[in-house]
């Protein structure tokens, strides 16, 4: 018996240390595919093939560094993430979507841009993907966030090429747009797109130069004691708005929680309220606690609207998000008129929708 | 019928029930398998053989481990309320995937070595702690699960505040809900030796489990050395519960419910019985996948159709015995 107990114990202990060690997770990790191997050294979408060749066969890298294959000009797509949804919208590929990401109905841009978008069949999201619902849809091209890169690897081994993307800023929501260009045979839509942004940016550049920038805390949408430091996307949002983000010294890079006392003592001039805000205005001006701070006594708390599309977050429309921001804070550099023409353009051009200006409303007349 | 062949007319009829359902679990769902090209390299093959075999064997295999391990947790600790929480398998594995969901990489490969680790870990803690404090009865065995437990819920808690609360938050929470829906066959195949290694020994000491489960001077009397055999006993079952959650995540209900329906058809507490547990485990789970993949538009948590599955009829357990009958 007790030789039994020793033999079993033995083989424990060797399980146990050899789980230590690695030996599921070496078993686990994903075996080498033909179509998607991980670079030696990951560069987030670059485009290895050269401007010369023909436009397909093509071979991009991703976003987890893995070189993805494309044969031939990809004619169905399943997008897994609403931003990369939205690009779509905006290089005009939408018809070829053929499966998008859960919850679709939760995107105002769907509704106004792509409605038919909302009938098509949901692949699920980054925390319950539906990888045998992809493969019923047999895209020629599955594009999913990063964080779904194990099911990017599995998707490949069916034989469906998959890209994984990572927008998290401004400029990987650029090398992502020019990813999706080269992958999908849209490149010329792509740097449309990447123009628009650019002009965008040098021309709020230009038009806030040498303006002062107001102190500006961004209200997150979970609840008002909650903001974005300086690492996320929602501070360039505020700085190339012209304003200061006083949250700018959290390294945090995740909507972050605050105390009344950390506010107070920021004593932001302006409040601005995330998309989709869980809490209104008027809360947030009634609370006691916060009736000392300067933008409270000036009324200068503003949400940001919500009816078209996120921006802040680096969806393809972010710096029409900027814009907003820049004509709330410098109404004399850039009214709000000037705003709403200019948004209304860009939906137009980008988007193929009109605008309802009550989208769009003024929030210095609340 | 005498007893024996009743018994056997019985688990007959669970397998023949698990094996219908396993079918099924093949047959159903989302993508259209072609079954007459299965045989040639066609998209429905690799579907087939990437996924919807593998995803049916790890909830065949998840159901048996688990109601093997929770026949075994409850015959040794002589509880019917006994389950891997105990001694801290459950939150040791939680703490362990949220570290690397938090600090790694978030990868399946690496949340799935975490976690085993951290199951493993904190068993080994629990057992070491009861070895530490002399104590030679069960509940010394419970109390330093209890201790493990709160460390792990702790270090758990922890973790939830310093992640992103739309992304480590969400991911943290979702893997305490169990899945099926990422499993393909390497990591069934990462996780089936781990299992198979802890249900073997399992097999092997049938014997001195049952024997575990009589008063410790009886057990001493038959020649079972209880204390080293209870840790080994232990050991394996956390062995087997480790390997199936690391990949599937946190499944409720399956590990405690089973049992009771395998006593409630042997009426006896044989070494049968515990293999019953594991037969009835596996239908439980296969049932409750097919329907958590079947049942919305988007796949359902498998732990979330366990809890309703298996709530209803603990309770039914409950006035059945309130009522004489158990």
């Amino acid at each position: 018996m007790k030789q039994k107990i020793g033999a079993l114990l033995a083989a424990l202990a060797l399980a146990v240390s050899a789980a230590a060690c690695g030996a599921p997770g070496a078993s686990v990790t994903p075996t080498p595919v033909p179509a998607a191997t991980p670079a030696p050294t990951p560069a987030p979408e670059q485009i290895v093939r050269p401007e010369t060749q023909p436009a397909f066969p093509a071979t991009v890298t991703d976003a987890a560094g893995r070189q993805v294959s494309i044969e031939s000009q990809p004619e169905t797509l399943v997008s897994g993430y609403y931003i990369t949804t939205s690009m779509l919208i905006a290089m005009g590929q939408q018809d070829k979507l053929v499966g998008i990401e859960a919850k679709a109905a939760s995107r105002p841009i769907y509704a106004l841009a792509a409605p038919e978008l909302l009938e098509l069949p949901n692949v699920g999201s980054a925390k319950e993907f539906d990888l045998e619902g992809c493969a019923a849809l047999e895209p020629d091209l599955a594009i999913l966030p990063l964080r779904l890169k194990d099911a990017a690897d599995t998707l490949t081994e069916l034989g469906i090429p998959t890209i994984t993307v990572n927008p998290e800023d401004l400029e990987q929501m650029a090398q992502t747009v020019r990813l999706l260009g080269q992958a999908i045979g849209a490149v010329e839509e792509a740097q449309a797109l990447l123009d628009d942004n650019q002009a965008t940016q040098d021309f709020l550049e230009q038009t806030l130069a040498g303006a002062a920038a107001p102190r500006v805390y961004l209200a997150g949408n979970s609840s008002y004691l909650s903001t974005a430091g300086g690492a996320m996307y929602q501070n360039a949002l505020i700085e190339l708005g012209g304003g200061e983000n006083v949250a700018a010294g959290l390294t945090d890079t995740y909507w972050a929680q605050v105390s009344y006392e950390q506010l107070l003592s920021w004593d932001p001039e302006v409040i601005l309220i995330a998309c989709d805000a869980g809490y209104t205005r008027e809360e947030l001006l009634g609370d006691p606690q916060l009736e000392q701070l300067s933008a409270v006594r000036s009324g200068a708390v503003y949400a940001m609207p919500s009816g078209v599309e996120a921006w802040d977050s680096p969806v393809p429309s972010a710096l029409v998000g900027s814009r907003w921001v820049a004509s709330v804070l410098h109404g004399d550099a850039y009214p709000f008129g000037q705003f709403q023409a200019d948004a209304a353009e860009f939906y137009r051009n980008f988007y193929g929708f009109e605008i309802d200006p009550a989208l769009l409303p003024d929030p210095l007349a609340w | 019928m005498p007893g024996s062949k009743r018994l056997c007319v019985r688990f007959f009829a669970a397998l023949v029930l698990t094996g219908a359902l396993l079918l099924l679990s093949v047959a159903v769902g989302r993508y259209p398998i072609l079954w007459e090209e299965v045989l040639e390299d066609t998209l429905s093959r690799r579907v087939l053989l990437t996924l919807r075999l593998p995803r049916t064997l790890m909830a065949l295999t998840a159901g048996f481990g688990l109601g093997v391990a929770g026949g075994t947790y409850q015959t040794v600790f002589q509880n019917p309320l006994a389950s891997p929480d105990v001694i801290g398998v459950s939150s040791g594995a939680s703490a362990g995937a949220a570290a690397a969901i938090l600090f790694l990489d978030g990868g399946l490969a690496c949340v799935t070595l975490a976690a085993f680790t951290g199951g493993f870990l904190a068993v080994l803690s629990a057992l070491a702690l009861a070895s530490a404090a002399q104590g030679r009865g069960m509940n010394t065995i419970v109390l330093s699960g209890i201790a493990v437990n709160a460390v792990s819920q702790a270090l758990l808690m922890l973790m939830k505040l310093a992640g992103d609360p739309e992304r480590h938050l969400a991911a943290i929470e979702f893997w305490t809900m169990g899945s099926f829906a990422d499993v393909t066959l390497r990591h069934f195949l990462a996780v089936l030796p781990w299992a198979a290694l802890g249900l073997a020994g399992l097999l092997l000491l049938h014997r001195q489990v049952l024997l575990l489960g009589l008063e410790p001077d009886e057990a001493h009397m038959l020649g079972v050395p209880v204390q080293g055999m209870r840790y080994l006993v232990l050991l394996l079952a956390t062995l087997v519960t480790g390997a199936v959650v690391s990949v599937t995540g946190l499944i409720s209900f399956v590990g405690l419910l089973a049992p009771h329906i395998a006593r409630l058809i042997t009426r006896s507490s044989r070494f049968s019985t515990v293999m019953l547990s594991g037969v009835t485990g596996g239908a439980l789970l296969l049932a409750s996948d097919i329907l958590a993949r079947s049942i919305g538009s988007s796949e359902v948590p498998v732990s979330v159709v366990t809890s309703l599955l298996g709530a209803p009829f603990l309770f039914w357990l409950m006035c059945r015995r309130e009522a004489g009958h158990g």
